[in-house]
């Protein structure tokens, strides 16, 4: 190695303070409304909080790996909220015990998955138009399943109140927190260890070069879509036990703030690089700028309008990034 | 030419026969939105029970959800055949009846809206509208929660140094219905706290009304966007207020952010963390009976669906009779815990 | 040469640092009116920089540069281009989806009013191209057009800046075969005479001796030495750029062994750019596959590998009939393909090193359901060392390391997945002379490990050094095979050129 190495052992010192900016600009965010938002600063906000990022937290895990493999899942919104509203018709149209309809809301989530994926793996549709027809197709089905008539799932203080208990909240305990972290340790297992992670990655960073490597990867791609659809299906239980109800033709726009999680989180939309840890990072991000926003008294349209400036934000951070890792050069 | 003829013929004689049996009895054709639901159950009750007292020969049709626009449409095409002596309409879309509407003014056939009425229909087809007033709906909600004596002494107690919050959640700034309610709180709200002390109107633009030195603030919260996870952030911002003694949530969706926000309502209840809150709601729904039976929310406002049907027959008979008509209120009932249960009011709050 | 006494650009002293490094340390170059100067030097010599300082895409810490005769400073590439500078880069900077003369007046489009006057300007641009001697139609589609005529279109682009004196040529001939070649050769005498400048860098010694009038070495940022082509033998300058001199000799005889077993065997390959190939590889084997660009040498290679769907034909391995339908199968059975273009096909750039070498066999380095890293990471040291890739850490991004390099992690790749027949399509395209020596040893070391190679070559010498056996194709179609003995360039020109 000439002198030019050293040069590049200094860039990559720069890229490691990057990858420390996410977290950073967390702590600043949840300083700054603890000391000026009205009440921000306790342990009830902090559950505000989290409880605003289980759904959207379990969608951004999901999408996260088809971002990684290059593609984008727009129907993540719709889908989430789809097996919600017919997992609620099990239960109150069809006469199902609780537990068995709560079975069924993953599994519709994993079916849109796995049509996303054929369609964009094998009929080589490109994932955005893909996902955005699925999109409205999830949207669609809710409504047909359920004859468009509101779901409503158990409430604290009726017959089935456990499952508020189990994916909510046991008394001041957020127990639907307990699945978050679950999940997450879960994807970031997948994406690091497995060899299915590996070959997200993989194909992300040069799709062609990995299938000339032997590997299968139309059968991997599937694979990432389904992941993405179970993960926004078992978002789809814990949005139930947040929200209660479910409401046929709603859902779309909420793929974007899981999207925006993810890239807030240093996912590249180039696919073939980024970290579950980001992206949890970036749920966070994206949930104390929620509540911090609100604390400050501002109406909710400002809300709106500085959430979207984060993103922009973040987006830009991502290119300085992107062009930094690329001026990186070991000369030998 | 024969067959002219012989369509005139046809018509006359069905004029005829229609004209014989309207001597008869009257006959008055009602189209609805909806069938299943409990509130269109009650609508029609009502209905019912007009037409047997007006003396009236009645058919009611509501199609089976409220996205049948299709259904809804033949069903109206069908009643027309039938020359009516009068119409009762809720429309699922006033496009879609448009030509129905045109031959209601040609026929000289009076249509009567109802519930949410015909929007924008063409002038001189809608005689009149049988519905709910949303600011006399909503100065309800006003006027029980200051009945609590709890709240009336926070009020009284109440300082420029350490005002007391009231605060109102709702949806949009732009449909009818929700505005007219926000519209009707604050106005109800502010002629009789004034008694307590000076207020101010704090948040949303259109409702802000500055006062100084006020004791009491009315603050209007208006979420990002009716989706549920803003309502619910848009809850969080209203709990979050310093002092905060009572909220009015102005429709379902506004309960819904509340009740996501608060654990389904139960920390309104003994040892919640918003113990001593009061909450006014609107509408109904199982999460929202639940709050009311509970006795998280102190109560919740409910439209009359038995009073519009009721209503809505007798306007069509009296413009049928030639009678002047004109819009009318059909109300609203006000229920907490203690009534729930009692058969008038079940009849009203839907699942 | 009567303008050649005419300076175009004088460098002298200039200097360039990056953070931590001396990227140009003194360094001095000159250009006459008239004359082809090339630029030699390794990957890193500083070859790169130093053009970019003179296209003002870097501004130098020190020195002086004259540009004919006035001294300059440089700092956009819009001064460059005003002082009549232009480059072509060894990536095609064209737009794919438009005409050649759309992408030559980009920027400066033939304007009626407000609109677009395409007629006007594709006369412009046919008239241009004629000029230039070259057989390019203005209103063709440049995507659809070969890597060597949008080569040509690049610099006719280029040259199309009605003051351009001073051509900066990046490894032009990279991916053009002899043929197209000698027409660019052609183009660019024809530029010189006409008193352009012509600065040409290259790795590709023999083109040197054919087209440059004098050649500047450098190494390590230094300058070496200015020398004239014509009396100075080849060994000196590469003696000159590497330190060392390099051994390159033809091979005279084949080393397989006779009775070798026939490892793999093509009969009657059919798809849409190959028609009917058959040929045998036997163990220990390199085969030489040479032809002009579009051949279908590349195709060959990748129908075997399962890359491309094959409309016919059989592949045996061992003897054995294949049923290769993807590269999965391909992979199977031990056939790794090499690609030319390594960024495309071969490399996930932006994964690490010890990741690339991985994927090939990812399952064997998974224990339960979990990747075993540490035991990915200890593999690709081992190959790191036994590969000699020069990389700071297996952990490294493979998009960092230098070309031939890269070259070393696919081999790698294709090792630790102990593939038996490896298709090598150009191994040392785009690799500098140091590195291209490393990739023939490493190439040999593979033989006497019993694998078999197919190596496909623009490079005739290459694969007469290389080669045991050559198979020429053209147009799509196997032409003849030749023994190493009796293969000469001349021999598969003949072969390999179109009958008309």
């Amino acid at each position: 190695m000439s002198v030019q190495g050293v040069a590049q052992a200094q860039n990559v010192r720069k890229l490691d303070y990057q990858k420390l900016l996410a977290p950073a600009v967390l702590v600043v965010m949840y300083a700054f409304f603890a000391i000026f938002g009205n009440n921000f600063f306790s342990s009830y906000t902090l559950k505000t909080i989290l409880e605003s990022a289980y759904y959207t937290g379990l969608m951004s895990f999901g999408i996260t790996f088809v971002i990684i493999t290059g593609g984008i899942d727009l129907s993540i919104g719709t889908n989430m909220m789809c097996s919600a509203i017919i997992g609620g018709v099990a239960f109150s149209m069809w006469g199902w015990p609780l537990w068995l309809a709560l079975c069924l809301v993953p599994l519709v989530g994993v079916m849109f998955g796995v049509l996303n994926g054929i369609l964009v793996a094998k009929a080589k549709l490109p994932p955005f138009i893909a996902t955005l027809g699925m999109m409205l197709v999830t949207q669609g089905f809710g409504s047909i399943v359920s004859r468009v008539q509101t779901q409503r799932y158990p409430t604290i203080g009726t017959e089935n109140e456990w499952f508020k208990t189990v994916f909510y909240r046991t008394g001041n305990f957020p127990t639907g927190a307990l699945y978050l972290l679950t999940a997450f340790l879960i994807a970031a297992f997948v994406l690091n260890k497995t060899r299915f992670g590996r070959y997200v990655y993989a194909i992300g960073s040069n799709e062609e070069a990995t299938r000339l490597s032997g590997v299968k990867v139309d059968k991997f791609k599937i694979l990432a879509y389904a992941v993405c659809g179970l993960f926004a299906g078992i978002g789809g239980i814990l949005y139930a036990a947040t929200y209660t109800t479910a409401i046929p033709g709603t859902g779309n726009g909420l793929e974007t703030y899981a999207i925006a999680a993810v890239i807030i989180g240093g996912t590249s939309m180039a696919g073939g690089s980024g970290t579950m840890v980001g992206t949890l990072i970036g749920i966070f991000i994206m949930a104390v700028l929620k509540a911090g926003l609100a604390s400050l008294g501002l109406q909710a349209h400002w809300q709106t309008f500085f959430t979207g400036i984060v993103v922009i934000g973040a987006v830009l951070m991502d290119n300085v990034r992107v062009r930094a890792a690329q001026k990186v050069k070991v000369k030998t | 030419m024969k067959r002219l003829l012989a369509l005139v013929l046809v018509l006359t004689l069905a004029l005829g026969v229609t004209a014989a049996l309207a001597q008869e009895k009257m006959y008055i054709s009602v189209i609805s939105k909806g069938e299943q639901h409990a509130f269109w159950q009650a609508v029609r009750m009502g209905c019912e029970d007009a037409a047997n007292e007006l003396g009236v020969d009645m058919f009611y049709y509501g199609p089976p959800s409220e996205a049948d626009i299709v259904l809804q449409v033949e069903a109206l095409k069908a009643e027309m055949a039938k020359n009516p002596a009068a119409l009762a309409l809720a429309a699922l879309s006033t496009d879609a009846v448009m030509t129905e509407l045109q031959e209601a003014i040609e026929k000289g056939i009076p249509v009567i809206g109802f519930d949410s009425g015909v929007p924008n229909a063409p002038e001189g087809a809608i005689y009149a509208t049988a519905s709910t007033n949303n600011q006399n709906a909503a100065a309800l909600a006003a006027e029980k929660l200051l009945e609590d004596e709890g709240l009336k002494a926070k009020l009284t107690a109440a300082t420029p140094e350490a005002p007391v919050v009231v605060a109102v959640l709702s949806q949009d700034a732009t449909s009818e219905s929700v505005t007219g309610r926000t519209t009707g709180f604050v106005n109800k709200f502010v002629e009789l706290a004034g008694e307590y002390g000076v207020v101010e109107v704090q948040g949303h633009t259109s409702w802000a009304m500055a006062a100084e030195k006020p004791a009491i603030i009315l603050h209007v919260e208006i979420g990002a966007s009716p989706r549920i996870d803003d309502m619910t952030n848009a809850a969080n911002a209203v709990l979050n207020k310093n002092n905060l003694a009572a909220i009015f949530c102005s429709n379902e969706g506004a309960v819904a952010g509340m009740l996501a926000a608060t654990a389904d309502g139960s920390e309104f209840g003994e040892g919640g963390r918003f113990n001593g809150i009061l909450v006014a709601g609107f509408d109904a729904g199982a999460p929202q009976k639940n709050a009311v039976k509970n006795g998280w929310f102190v109560g919740s406002v409910t439209q009359d669906p038995y009073r519009i049907g009721y209503l809505a027959v007798e306007l069509a008979v009296k413009a049928a009779n030639g009678e002047a008509v004109e819009d009318v209120d059909t109300g609203a009932q006000w229920y907490t815990k203690d009534n729930i249960d009692e058969p008038n009011i079940a009849l009203l709050v839907y699942d | 040469m009567s303008q050649q006494n005419e300076v175009l650009v004088r460098m002298t002293g200039i200097h360039k640092y990056f953070p931590g490094v001396h990227a140009l340390n003194d360094v001095q170059f000159e250009l006459r009116a008239g004359e082809v100067h090339a630029l030699v030097g390794e990957n890193g010599a500083g070859k790169s920089t130093l053009m970019k300082v003179l296209t003002g895409i870097y501004e130098k810490d020190a020195g002086e540069i004259e540009v004919m005769g006035k001294p300059v400073e440089i700092r956009s590439t819009k001064d460059a281009q005003n002082l009549g500078i232009s480059i072509v880069h060894q990536e095609l900077n064209l737009l794919k989806d438009l005409t050649v003369a759309e992408n030559v007046y980009i920027g400066r489009e033939n304007m009626n009013g407000f609109l677009l006057d395409k007629k006007a300007q594709n006369k412009r641009a046919q008239e241009f191209l004629d000029r230039l001697n070259l057989n390019i139609k203005a209103t063709q589609n440049v995507g659809r057009m070969t890597v060597a005529k949008q080569q040509m279109v690049e610099i006719a682009k280029a040259l199309s800046y009605e003051n351009t004196r001073i051509l900066i040529l990046d490894e032009p001939t990279a991916p053009l075969s002899d043929v197209e070649i000698d027409e660019l050769f052609r183009f660019v005498r024809d530029m010189r005479s006409r008193g352009v400048g012509i600065i040409y860098i290259s790795h590709r010694m023999g083109e040197l001796k054919q087209i440059s009038d004098r050649i500047t070495v450098m190494r390590d940022g230094q300058y070496v030495d200015t020398v004239d082509t014509a009396t100075t033998p080849i060994d000196e300058i590469i003696r000159m750029m590497v330190g060392r001199v390099i051994y390159e000799q033809p091979k005279t005889e084949s080393h397989v062994a006779t009775g070798a077993p026939v490892v793999l065997e093509v009969k009657n390959l059919r798809s849409r750019d190959v028609r009917d190939v058959s040929f045998q590889l036997k163990k220990g084997e390199i085969l030489g596959l040479a032809g002009l660009v579009g051949a279908g040498r590349t195709e060959v290679g990748r129908l075997i590998s399962g890359a491309d769907k094959r409309d016919g034909g059989e592949i045996y391995v061992n003897g054995k009939l294949a049923d290769i339908q993807s590269p999965c199968d391909a992979v199977e059975l031990g056939i790794g393909y090499l690609s030319e273009d390594r960024r495309r096909y071969g490399l996930c750039l932006g994964l690490s090193v010890a990741n690339n070498i991985a994927l090939t066999k990812l399952d064997s380095f998974t224990q339960g359901i979990a990747v075993n890293d540490r035991q990915i990471k200890s593999t690709a040291r081992e190959y790191r060392e036994k590969m000699d890739i020069r990389t700071p850490s297996v952990d490294t991004l493979v998009r960092s390391l230098s070309g031939g390099n890269q070259q070393k992690v696919v081999v790698s790749k294709w090792l630790v997945r102990n593939c038996d027949v490896l298709i090598f399509d150009e191994p040392t395209r785009g690799i500098d002379v140091g590195a291209k020596s490393e990739i023939y040893k490493l190439m040999h070391s593979l033989i006497e490990e019993g694998k078999s190679i197919i190596m496909i070559s623009s490079e005739m010498p290459e694969l007469l050094r290389m080669a045991d056996r050559i198979l020429v194709m053209c147009e799509g179609e196997k032409t003849g095979e030749l023994g190493i003995e009796e293969a000469t360039q001349e021999k598969i020109m003949a072969l390999a050129a179109p009958q008309v």
